[in-house]
């Protein structure tokens, strides 16, 4: 129940804060950028309560569980993005004037048609992110009390819609640099009181993990989805309707929402599509996430993608264009590197005492939820039970703020690139993808979040990227080298994500990079964008339209471009 | 008391036309350039796309070289300092104060540039 409290109190304080945020909202451009009056410490705080997501305050710890220390190149990667953000496009882009990408892209190279293809990326981006985090919210609310999974998803649904559609962006300028305070607050004291509490011998067994191949003691596993375990011993474990199951060697499936006692001793199964959790490997810094054999390369694709993904976010690069110029901009890049490097020290801490505490999260492939499993471990009375809730509130907080975030560009999307509209359609819309959302999320409760999560990044970071980086830098870019390499990234990408999805098992190598497609799909969308520019050739105005992304504002007439009366030549 | 009489904005038939058709999307223009800007932007776009590309070659040395290192050095993670495996604490915690350092570089550089 107390962590049904800390939930209603995060949805209480976001309601307020986002309500408060209503006063003098009247256009457009003040709902979908808070009219481009924030400073940069607030921004980036902002920005960085929109990024931490579901996956970083969750995620990374139950990576780390799983796959092993090497998985702290998730982190790295995301942190990486702000820098490459802020060498490459933040100042620039915030210079172009426009609202969204579709704008830039439209702004940049006068394409209507790039301006729809844009709009129908930053769908596809928004689906692949916004659905695992409406789930995540219904998997914790249903794991930290009795809620079945539906309420939980109707709840982040609802709040979403009633703050957006209310308050817009500037309320969610608010609502994010508290959630980032909160979530920094929630996720820093509980893990110094859990290696505080954890004593001497659980500190020495973290830093030398053993192979988890027999139970240490009498050890219940609750099965959230469906899992095959592949045992290897005749074992008896006893269910949660109190019979005993003799499980024979073999396959065995085990049915989400059942659970069992493995008796202390036995020989821990495996899970079918999970490599062991050898001690060894584990503690290997190098991600090898399926076992595949190739350390190196899946370090690096993860890295491209997580890296190049955060630099073609929507709801993140929307975020940019909230600062009043472009050196403000340039700040808030710099700020968030800093606020989310301090964030990013501590997974790493949930994830090895984890390891240690509860191995057996492994076995029913829901170790997503080890922060909140941890508290009980070291603590089984009252405090324990306040640490859950404040983790729970804390992840809660995470959901809230990435799909505030992501409905808003989703619903500019629509309302803004694909239709023309005002207000009161945008309004409408946020209330209507906020809605499609929680369909998408209610048949979703199996899905893989760090794997979908990823996919996101990979799709923006094979997309976006690729736009802004040459729209921003090469003077030759053309609109129909442009629509090329998006098309291109954004087809090759999908293409590997549904072979992974739905094609045979492929070992290696070649496994590897159909399920992290980044480090081939990133260059040849860079390739087709250059190449197919090259044969063509840019308009005389071409030069001109980059040349003034560099030029800093005391230049430029007024703010966010020519004053409105200025010349005008050529129309729609 | 004579009641006062409603507020209305006076406007032009055109003009509630066009907020009648919304307008949202605005009108693309042909970018302009003053010469003496132009002469200016390019200078800067020079000389931030040099500092771009050495920030870009430290940031890749980090993100490439680690990696690299780890892969070439499994013994890291067998080395031990005050119990705790060398290689974790390289990869947990070392990469944050780095990129910190060099964000506050690249900002610093960015900004000397347009005020130079």
């Amino acid at each position: 129940m107390g962590a049904l409290a800390a939930v209603a109190l995060v949805v209480a304080g976001t309601l307020v804060i986002g309500l408060r945020g209503v006063a003098a909202m009247r256009t457009t451009s003040d709902f979908l950028v808070a009219s481009r009056r924030v400073s940069p410490l607030l921004n980036s705080a902002a920005v960085s309560g929109e990024y931490l997501s579901a996956a970083s305050f969750l995620g990374v710890a139950g990576l780390v569980v799983k796959d092993g220390v090497g998985a702290l190149w998730y982190p790295v990667g995301f942190t990486a993005g702000y820098i490459a953000m802020l060498i490459l496009v933040a100042a620039p882009l915030r210079r172009s004037g426009a609202l969204t990408v579709p704008d830039f892209a439209e702004a940049r190279l006068r394409s209507p048609l790039l301006r729809r293809l844009s709009a129908a990326v930053v769908l596809v981006i928004g689906a692949l992110y916004v659905v695992p985090q409406f789930r995540t919210a219904g998997l914790v609310l249903s794991a930290v009390s009795a809620t079945p999974y539906w309420v939980g998803v109707v709840i982040a649904g609802f709040v979403v819609s009633v703050t957006l559609a209310l308050g817009g962006m500037r309320a969610a300028t608010y609502v994010q640099a508290f959630q980032f305070g909160l979530k920094l607050l929630l996720f820093i004291v509980p893990a110094v009181w859990l290696v505080v509490l954890a004593g001497p011998e659980v500190r020495h067994a973290a830093v030398h993990p053993v192979d988890f191949t027999r139970f240490a003691a009498d050890t219940p596993v609750s099965f959230q989805v469906d899992v095959t375990l592949v045992v290897e011993e005749p074992t008896r474990v006893r269910t949660g309707e109190g019979d005993v199951l003799r499980l024979r060697p073999g396959e065995h499936r085990m049915a989400g929402g059942t659970s069992a006692v493995f008796p202390e001793g036995a020989r821990v199964p495996e899970v079918r599509g999970d490599a062991p959790l050898d001690a060894q490997e584990w503690a290997r810094p190098l991600l090898d996430q399926e076992g595949d054999g190739h350390p190196l390369v899946g370090t690096w694709a993860v890295l491209v993608a997580t890296a190049l993904g955060t630099m073609g976010l929507p709801h993140i690069l929307m975020r940019f264009h909230t600062s009043p110029d472009g050196r403000a901009a340039r700040r808030t890049a710099a700020i968030t590197v800093a606020l989310l490097g301090v964030f990013y020290l501590f997974p790493g801490v949930y994830g090895v005492l984890g390891r240690v505490l509860v191995p057996e999260l492994y076995l029913s492939t829901a170790t997503d939820t080890v922060v909140v499993a941890l508290p009980a471990q070291v603590d089984t009375g009252w405090a324990g039970a306040l640490v859950t809730a404040l983790l729970t509130m804390g992840a809660f907080a995470a959901f809230l703020a990435t799909s505030l975030g992501l409905v808003l560009v989703m619903a500019g999307a629509i309302a803004h690139d694909l239709l023309p509209g005002g207000l009161r359609r945008l309004r409408v819309t946020v209330v209507g993808v906020a809605a499609g959302t929680v369909l998408l999320a209610l048949p979703a409760a199996g899905i893989d979040v760090g794997v979908v999560v990823t996919w996101g990044f990979t799709v923006a970071a094979a997309t976006f990227c690729p736009l802004l980086v040459l729209g921003v830098w090469w003077p030759r870019l053309t609109a129909s080298g442009a629509v090329a390499g998006v098309l291109t990234g954004l087809l090759t990408t999908l293409g590997a994500i549904a072979l992974a999805l739905f094609g045979p098992p492929l070992g290696g190598l070649g496994g590897l990079l159909v399920t992290q497609p980044a480090l081939w799909t990133v260059p040849l969308a860079f390739a087709a964008m250059a190449g197919v520019s090259l044969r063509g050739r840019p308009p005389s105005w071409s030069r001109r339209a980059m040349l003034r992304l560099h030029l800093d504002e005391r230049r430029l007439e007024g703010p966010g471009g020519p004053p409105p009366g200025g010349r005008t030549a050529g129309g729609r | 008391m004579p009641q006062r009489p409603r507020r209305v904005t006076v406007t032009s038939p055109q003009t509630r036309l066009a907020h009648a058709r919304g307008r949202a999307r605005g009108r693309w223009r042909v970018p302009r350039l003053d010469p003496a800007d132009a002469d200016r932007a390019l200078r800067l776009y020079r000389r931030q796309r040099a500092q771009a590309l050495r920030a870009l070659a430290a940031v890749l040395a980090l993100l490439i070289g680690l990696p690299a290192v780890f892969a070439l050095w499994p013994q890291a993670q067998e080395v031990r300092v005050l119990g705790i495996p060398l290689a974790w604490p390289l990869l947990a915690w070392l990469p944050y104060p780095a990129m910190m350092l060099l964000a506050r570089w690249q900002l610093r550089r960015a900004e000397r540039v347009e005020d130079g």
